[in-house]
């Protein structure tokens, strides 16, 4: 058991060091801190403008979707970019675990994606003057955590796919993108056709930004509770459809000969 | 020259699924997400004003991101020694890579309005469809010529792409592209007022809605872009002595 822990944790860490190479101090916080910022502020002033919704609304469900970028690329670079940089192989190759070690993989990105969720939802509650309930703190931190969670094994499921298709980074670039308009963060659900509202139901984000709002609202944890347990269970779904598809597009992979073909 | 770089780099760009694919789903994504904030608002009358508007977003994408990495990108692909090595002054050069990112910017704005009308209904009734057929292209003229500044300016950061990823959405925002630059704060204002993505933004908004003059906004969105092509000339200029003095050019 301590050497799975071990796989999972420091075979995660090691991985994330590599793997998530582009990384300077100032892209990252050029591009994974101030980037989800202004995008919370785009959306404060649009939905400000047109009257949709108040600050909060805007504050809180962005900073809960600032967890996404860093989550569901990294969740895809932790499996597409060792075929990128040759190395998929000597993973496959290994007699340990791969769904352990590519489930570890997740951990620091999702560590990561809470990170910047975090930063986000201070920052623009101290710009634009939202104040978040002392006592809320505690949930919305856990509300974070599973949004990070749960995007990050959404990024590995697209990861997973990257395996079996080439251009992943389209699917990770447009999937992102649609996280904008089918989670209800910037859009009130009220205003998206049921098949929309369906879809979003079925991605990450969607519960957890209704539970951090319900949160941030002073409704206390019993009522964040039942959407939280959406998102977990959103969460534990990615991370067995990707475990599924990472097993099954290995074998293809390895059938097929194809592994390494970029 | 110009012209038919930039037509040599418009088709290469073309010939990437991936560019093509982002340029066309992502700002589709945005204009639905526009549509449905606008609806959601009461202001069905505006649609036109949200699909112009996500238009004009993904233009902006294009140039940044595409002229962003203008340099860094021949340097990839191994030819930026060779287009170098021309014998043109280099912003004459690169000037064709930036405008061709505008180029295929606009597949962003085709989509966006396409997709506005057959999904949405939203009619394409420009108040002055003449003046909206000559500020686009007049916009992504500026604009490429501003990706110039942002090309020679980039190439000389290390951490350019810090830069090009936080500058997506501070454009959108403070150049009103689709928020009102009057709902921003005051001091948000005079940072509105030198940028061409501003003026551009407006010229197109002003000949798809009628909300005042076409050809000012137009002009001042040139005017702009003319004196930002001039100082990115002789920043490529300064940038290429420096390169070739001290052996860099190829160097990331």
């Amino acid at each position: 058991m301590t050497a799975l822990l071990r796989l999972i944790g420091v075979g995660g860490v090691i991985a994330y060091r590599a793997l998530f190479n582009w990384t300077t101090p100032a892209m990252f916080v050029g591009t994974l801190l101030v980037g989800p910022l202004f995008q919370l502020l785009f959306f404060a002033y649009l939905g400000r403008q047109l009257g949709v919704a108040d600050d909060g609304f805007y504050i809180t469900g962005n900073a809960v979707l600032a967890a996404s970028l860093a989550c569901v690329f990294g969740g895809t670079m932790a499996v597409s970019n060792e075929r990128r940089f040759g190395t998929l192989g000597h993973v496959l190759l290994s007699p340990r675990s791969r769904t352990a070690v590519f489930l570890g993989r997740v951990l620091p990105y999702a560590a990561n994606g809470l990170l910047i969720a975090v930063t986000t939802l201070t920052a623009a509650s101290l710009l634009l003057g939202l104040r978040v309930p002392v006592d809320a703190l505690p949930g919305l931190l856990l509300t974070l955590a599973v949004a990070a969670l749960a995007c990050g094994f959404f990024g590995l499921t697209l990861g997973a796919i990257g395996l079996r298709f080439r251009d992943v980074w389209l699917v990770s670039n447009v999937s992102v993108a649609l996280l904008l308009l089918l989670t209800g963060v910037n859009v009130p659900a009220a205003g998206l056709p049921a098949w929309m509202r369906v879809t979003g139901e079925l991605l990450p984000i969607t519960h957890a930004a209704e539970a951090a709002r319900r949160l941030v609202a002073g409704e206390g944890f019993g009522a964040a509770a039942p959407p939280l347990a959406a998102e977990l269970a959103i969460a534990v779904g990615y991370a067995v459809l990707a475990a599924t598809l990472l097993k099954l597009f290995e074998a293809e992979s390895r059938r097929r000969a194809s592994l390494d073909t970029l | 020259m110009i012209a038919v770089g930039a037509l040599l780099h418009a088709k290469q760009l073309s010939r990437s699924p991936f560019e093509i694919a982002t340029a066309l789903i992502v700002p589709v994504v945005q204009a639905t997400l526009a549509v449905y904030l606008f609806r959601a608002g009461g202001e069905p009358g505006r649609l036109l004003e949200a699909a112009v508007g996500a238009g004009l977003m993904g233009v902006w994408s294009s140039v940044l991101f595409g002229s962003g990495g203008a340099i860094q990108n021949q340097r990839w692909q191994g030819t930026l020694e060779m287009i170098m090595l021309a014998p043109r002054p280099p912003a004459l050069v690169v000037l064709p890579i930036t405008l061709a990112t505008a180029l295929t910017g606009t597949y962003a704005m085709v989509a966006t309005l396409a997709w506005g009308r057959l999904l949405y209904g939203i009619p394409l009734t420009f108040a002055h469809p003449l003046a909206f057929a000559v500020a686009v292209p007049g916009c992504i003229i500026g604009l490429g010529m501003f990706g110039l500044l942002l090309a020679s300016t980039f190439v000389l950061l290390r951490n350019a792409n810090a830069l090009t990823n936080t500058l997506e959405y501070p454009i959108w925002l403070v150049s009103g592209m689709l928020v009102p630059i009057t709902a921003l704060p005051g001091w948000t204002g005079p940072i509105a007022a030198v940028l061409p993505t501003t003026w551009g933004a407006r010229a197109v908004r002003e000949a798809a809605t009628g909300s005042g003059p076409t050809w000012p906004s137009l002009g001042i969105c040139l005017a702009i872009s003319l004196a930002c092509l001039a100082l990115g000339a002789i920043m490529m200029t300064h940038v290429e002595r420096r390169a070739r003095a001290a052996a860099t050019l190829a160097l990331a």
